[in-house]
Parts: structure tokens; sequence; C-alpha cells
């Protein structure tokens, strides 16, 4: 029989080989492209910012999809670490990939809403307000974009800052019982308690966001990074001498620890945590860690302001948002959204899992920072009484990429590991901040 | 039986390609989704990089061209000039160290001694380690207080005093450079070993015929056997290490005071700064010093083949 073979059974051609690959192409192109809106239900994607509590995190993830449930919207919440916002934000708005809402700290809601990644929300910042005895005066200035961006982007939801975690346990039997009023004192009592395996002060000196408390110190001695107009850079100063003195005179007495100026974020955390540093300056994560994982440590341990130099106390709050991208499709429900995680309730029990202190005054009356807990209740005060971020200094785009850059921490550095003299370190701050500044 | 087909009903033959044509069509669409595949996933953001580099974007921005102002910004960073002479010394100590110590181990281990299979295996268990754990460990054996190595040296009475390894600029280069020779040697013993086994017994036999002695045999058969090899691994060794970014940054974060400051590390503070410009710059500035290293290499093979 002289039959033709079926298709079916024909082995594969070249053409067939191309004709299949090309459908194939063809098919996946197709489902790239997104369905008709009508097949569609309304969704609603949340970046939430990841932080070390899982609760908190949890808390978070569940009540947005409650909420999502109860108000017909399908929502997906992705917790992103904070760590690697602004890699994941900077991949997202170049292919266009934005969530609808996201939390995010306020450099990048600064420089996200001067790019009007954003859509304002003054409405619905003043409706919260109002509601809730008004915002607090620190993070309503630090806020307030609306020089950037026309209106307020961003809606707080937090703050936190740097408090002094002491060991109270190794600190009064060498006869301190209050926290140290200043900076001084505070070298004084970590001398007292300066014994190895402990090493009294626990602050990072490396090229990481903690050794910025540095500039907290600089200026609490009248230092400042630059002039009122935000320009002109000013670290060489007879202040910044005298707050090196300091710097000096507490490296040369031993005590702080070995390798903190190479230490990571977490270095100063794992000093405290391991019985090896008397005191540190942290965010409060510290004491939440001690306190699940080492309570005898979290009984010894107590919470205070960051110490005073001769101009004052500088204590800059970090506010926490959330916005809402321009693009979004579901710009209401967002917004809904945001006034739903504004309300009390569920602030109230975020706040005892979370490290965040109060943005609203009437917040201050939730159980959360009723003084049970010490690390809430200095965040309270943080909150009341905090400086404004880069006070006394301007908050601009200079001073975020100079502290990016560690300016201060190296020339910490240069005076401590190097063995430069105060001039020679001041003077390459100097030029290294300017040079940074006069880009802007 | 056989089909009767009608002339009339028979499709009008088109008028087909040369078959040299139609093969070089079909060699083409063969390898068009590979190439491709290369423009989306290297060309393009390799060059997209570069363009990125003389741009000021910064993140949520496109960016308007500058010109050379990244580039210029950076020359006059103090950071930026350690970190070009950093990344010099690590690549060339590291390297040779590891060329060093991979040959010297895998001339050993090419010996009929008992127990080499396991020894091999042995060798291969830092590379084998994820990166992030290997340096990891090691930051914890360079800690000034619990640390292996101090423990060690305090314990023995070899040296009394704890030394912060990583924390003073006169040990941090050096015990980055250690941790990275560890964690990278093994790439070097097992392509020596490779080529070393490449090498025809014929030849030794040959010269110790004619009198040579050991280091006689290894300068004139083995050192000329494993040339094009050591080449190659030393091409690629040099690009992973200067583009090694975990060793550095788990270790000192390019401290202290920039002692151990590289420039992968420091394109990651220049994204931290979200000033992307900035940072390709930064990646970008890093490829000369790559690209003699790869014409340097390249050079070298091709004067073997003529």
């Amino acid at each position: 029989m002289d039959d033709k073979p079926n298709s079916a059974a024909r082995g594969w051609t070249r053409r067939r080989v191309l004709g299949t690959a090309a459908s194939s192409l063809a098919i996946a192109a197709a489902g790239s492209f997104p369905m008709p809106a009508i097949a569609q239900s309304k969704k609603l994607t949340y970046w939430g910012g990841l932080i070390f509590s899982d609760e908190a995190n949890k808390l978070l993830t569940d009540t947005i999809n409650a909420w999502g449930a109860a108000n017909g919207v399908a929502t997906e919440v992705v917790m992103i670490n904070q760590n690697e916002t602004v890699q994941k934000v900077s991949a997202a708005v170049s292919s266009n990939t934005m969530p609808d809402a996201l939390d995010l700290g306020l450099d990048l809601l600064l420089l996200l809403s001067r790019q009007d990644q954003f859509i304002t929300l003054d409405d619905l910042y003043k409706k919260i307000g109002d509601a809730q005895g008004g915002w607090f005066e620190g993070t309503d200035k630090a806020t307030d974009t609306t020089k950037d961006a026309g209106g307020r982007t961003g809606i707080p939801f937090g703050v936190n800052g740097n408090l002094l975690l002491r060991r109270k346990d190794l600190l009064e039997p060498a006869g301190f019982t209050e926290a140290p009023k200043t900076w001084d004192e505070l070298v004084a009592q970590a001398v007292a308690v300066n014994k190895s395996p402990v090493s009294g002060l626990g602050l990072a000196l490396s090229n990481v966001g903690d050794a910025n408390v540095q500039v907290n110190v600089l200026q609490s001695y009248g230092g400042r990074i630059a002039d009122d107009a935000g320009k002109k850079v000013t670290i060489k100063s007879a202040e910044t001498r005298t707050y090196l003195t300091w710097l000096k005179d507490a490296w040369d007495k031993g005590i702080f620890p070995p390798g903190n100026t190479t230490w990571d974020g977490a270095g100063d955390n794992q000093a405290y945590l391991s019985g090896q540093a008397a005191f540190i300056a942290n965010t409060g994560s510290v004491g939440i860690a001690a306190k699940n994982d080492d309570p005898e440590l979290y009984d010894g341990s107590a919470f205070s302001p960051l110490p005073a130099g001769p101009k004052g106390t500088i204590s800059p709050i970090t506010p926490q948002t959330r916005a809402i991208t321009k693009n979004s499709g579901a710009q209401d429900e967002a917004k809904a959204l945001l006034e739903h995680l504004a309300q009390p309730e569920f602030m109230n029990a975020y706040f005892n899992v979370a490290i965040y202190g109060p943005v609203l005054k009437s917040q201050e009356k939730l159980s959360a920072f009723d003084g049970t807990n010490p690390i809430l209740a200095g965040l309270l005060n943080l909150a009341k009484a905090g400086t404004a971020p880069a006070y006394p200094d301007v908050y601009n785009a200079a001073w975020a990429d100079l502290s990016s850059n560690f300016i201060i921490p190296k020339m910490c550095q240069r005076v401590v590991v190097d063995g430069w003299d105060f001039d020679k370190a001041m003077d390459e701050a100097q030029t290294q901040g300017q040079i940074i500044y006069d880009k802007y | 039986m056989s089909l009767a087909v009608d002339p009339s009903t028979r499709p009008s033959r088109r008028r087909r390609l040369p078959t040299g044509v139609r093969a070089k069509l079909f060699a083409y669409a063969l390898v068009a989704p590979v190439v491709l595949l290369i423009i989306g996933l290297v060309a393009y953001p390799f060059f997209f990089a570069i363009y990125v580099s003389f741009t000021d974007q910064v993140v949520g921005s496109v960016g308007k061209f500058i010109g050379f102002a990244n580039f210029v910004y950076l020359s006059k960073s103090a950071t930026f000039t350690a970190a070009i002479w950093n990344t010099v010394i690590i690549v060339l100590v590291s390297d040779g160290l590891k060329l060093l110590i991979g040959l010297g181990l895998a001339l050993l281990v090419h010996q009929a001694i008992p127990g080499r299979g396991i020894f091999r295996s042995f060798l291969m268990l830092p590379w084998a380690m994820p990166a992030f754990v290997a340096f990891l460990t090691w930051r914890v054996l360079y800690q000034p207080i619990g640390g292996g190595i101090n423990l060690v040296l305090t314990g023995t009475g070899i040296y009394p005093h704890v030394v912060d390894w990583l924390g003073q600029r006169q040990t941090a280069m050096g015990s980055v450079i250690a941790a990275s020779v560890w964690r990278g040697f093994p790439f070097w013993f097992i392509s020596i070993l490779a080529a070393l086994q490449s090498v025809p017994k014929d030849l030794y036999e040959a010269a110790h015929i004619d009198g040579a002695n050991a280091w006689r045999r290894f300068w004139v058969v083995t050192v000329p056997g494993i040339r094009q090899v050591v080449i190659v691994t030393t091409l690629l060794s040099s690009i992973w290490t200067a583009n090694g970014f975990e060793h550095v940054w788990l270790l000192t974060a390019g401290g202290p005071s920039d002692a151990t400051m590289v420039f992968p590390v420091l394109a990651y503070f220049g994204m931290q700064t979200q000033r992307v410009g900035e940072a390709a710059a930064v990646s970008v500035a890093m490829l000369p010093i790559l690209a003699i290293l790869v014409i340097f290499a390249t050079s070298l093979m091709m004067r073997d083949e003529d």
C-alpha cells in the first residue's frame, strides 16, 4: 500500500520544529497580556515592611487580608525586608510594577515623592489626625512632603529612633542608679563597668547605619554638618574638635568593644545580647530580643533617652509611613485600607508586638504605652520629645547622601583606627562632605 | 492500493529558495533563540548599565545624560581611590596565593599516595560550602573575644594578646585575603589537577632518561603542560575575586576606614544612597581593570597557540 503516513505518525521535520516553536512563543506572548477587566476582581497589592517581629508581620498581613475579605477586595500582602526596600522599589519603578500601597521610611518617601510616584493624601492625613487628637509635632513636621510633592504623600504609622540601653545589673552595684545624662557621664559609667569580657560602650564606629549615632553626638557638642541653607558643609569646626576629643578620650580608655570599627548592622545587638557591652544605642529591637530569649538580661536592662552634650540632646525620630502609588488602579480602596490601619484597635495590638513609638496624640492613651513596657515607654518619650531628622541641620537629599556614605563614622575611624590628628580627619570629612553637597 | 491524484488539483509548485540559502536560514533560525537570550540577558543589561553610569538616575526616575560627571565625582572620592587599590591588591595577592596553594596541593595528590581520593574530596569542601556560611564562619573565627584564632593564639601562648583581626588596618586586609584564599583555592586545585592528569607520562620518562632532575622536569614538562589551564583559571578567578562581594561585605563591610573597600561593596553603598547612576559608574569603572586582565590572558593563550 502506498498510503501517506498521517501527520501524527510523521517524524519531526524542520518545519514542524519551527512551527511548534513559533506557536509556543505566540501562546507565551499572549499569556503575558492582561486579561480583560471584566474577568478580574479589584485587587490590591500591599508591600509591608518586614520587621524582626514575626507576630507584627503576621498581624499586619492578617489585618489587611481580613479587611480585603470584608470589603470585597482581593488583597495580596508581600512583606519586604526593610534592608531591601530600596532595591525592590527601584526595580519596581523601572518595570512599572509598583504595588498599590506600601510601607516605607522617610528617605525613600521623600525621594519617590520628588519623582511624583505617589498620590497626595492631605485629606486622609487630616481625617486621621482630627479623629485621634492630632499628630505629634515631630512626626507632623518630619513627614511633610508638601514642598517636594505639592502635598502630603505619606501617612505616618510609627516612629523609631535610638534609645540608650544599659546594663543596670552591672551599673547599680557600681553605684550608678540613674541613666547618664551627658555623654561625659556615659563614659564615666562605662569605664566603671569596663572589665573583660564586658566592654563599657557598645557604640558602632563602622560603615553601618548604627554608626551614624556619632552624628547625633557631634551635633549635641554643637558641631554641624552644613550651614542653615543646607549647602555649605561645616564639619570642620571647634565644636567638632571638642566632639573628637571626647571620642578619642573614650577610645583611649578602652571602653569600646574590639571589632566595633567593622561591625555590621547587628554588631551592637550581638555585643549586648552576648553580654559583651554595658551600653548600646539601639531602636529597642535588642530589648525585644532579650525579652524573648534572655529574660534575665532583659530584667537587668534599662532604657533611657540618648545623653546630652553641651548643646543639648539630639535624638532624632525616624518616622515610618504608608503611601499609595500614582499608578495604582485601586487608589480609593488603598485609602480606605490606610485609614483602617490607623484605627486604634489595630495600632494598639501592632505597637505591642512591633517596636514603634506613637504618631498620634491619642495613641499615648493606648494600653501599649501605659508604662508597663519600658521600651514602648521610651519610644513614647522619643515620639513626644525627639528631634526632627537631621536637626539642627537641614534634612535634605544631600544630608541623606552624606549619611549613607558614613562620612562622620569614617572621620571617627580615621582618628581611632588610623591615628590621624583631628585636623587631618576633619579636613577629609569636610572635603568629602562638600563634594557630596555640591551635587545637589 | 495507490491513490490517484488529479494533476489539475495539485497545488502549483512555489518557487523554492536554493538549498544552500535554506540551510543557512535554518541555521540562523536555530541560533536565533540563543542570540536573543544573550542580547536580552547579557548584552542589554551590560550596555544599559554603561548608559546609566552616564546619567543622574536615582530610584524612581529615568535620569538625564550628564556625561562623565559621575566619574569625575568618583575620582574625587577618597573611598573610590581606596577601592581601586584594594581591589588590585586583593586580586593579585589572593590569586597568587590560590595559585601557589592549588598548585602545591595538586602536585601532592597527583602522586600515588594512600587515600588520595578522600584527600581530593576533602580539599573541595571550602569550594562546596556556601560563601555566606564560609565567610560568616571566618568572621566568628576572627572575633576578638571568643574567636577561634585568638583562643588558639592565647591558649597556646603563641601570642598572649587578643588581636582585633578585622578591626585594625594592619590586619584587616590580610584577614580578608586569608578567608578569600581558603574559599577559592579548591577551584585552582581541581583545575590544575585535571591539567596535570592530561600531561603525557612519556614526557616525564623521556626527561628522566635525559637526566633532568625533578625541578627541571617540573619546569620543562609540567609547567608547559598546565600553562593554558593556569591562564584560564587565573582569568576566571581574578574576575570572580574582583567582582566578589560577600567576602568583604560579610567580614568588614569595607572597613575599617576603607582599608578593605572594594568596587562591589562601594557599588552596593551607591545603591543604598539610591543614586543608581553613581552605583553603575562604580561598576563600570571596574571594567578597564578587568579588560586589561582579559586582554593579557587572551594574548598569552594566543601566543601559546601560535
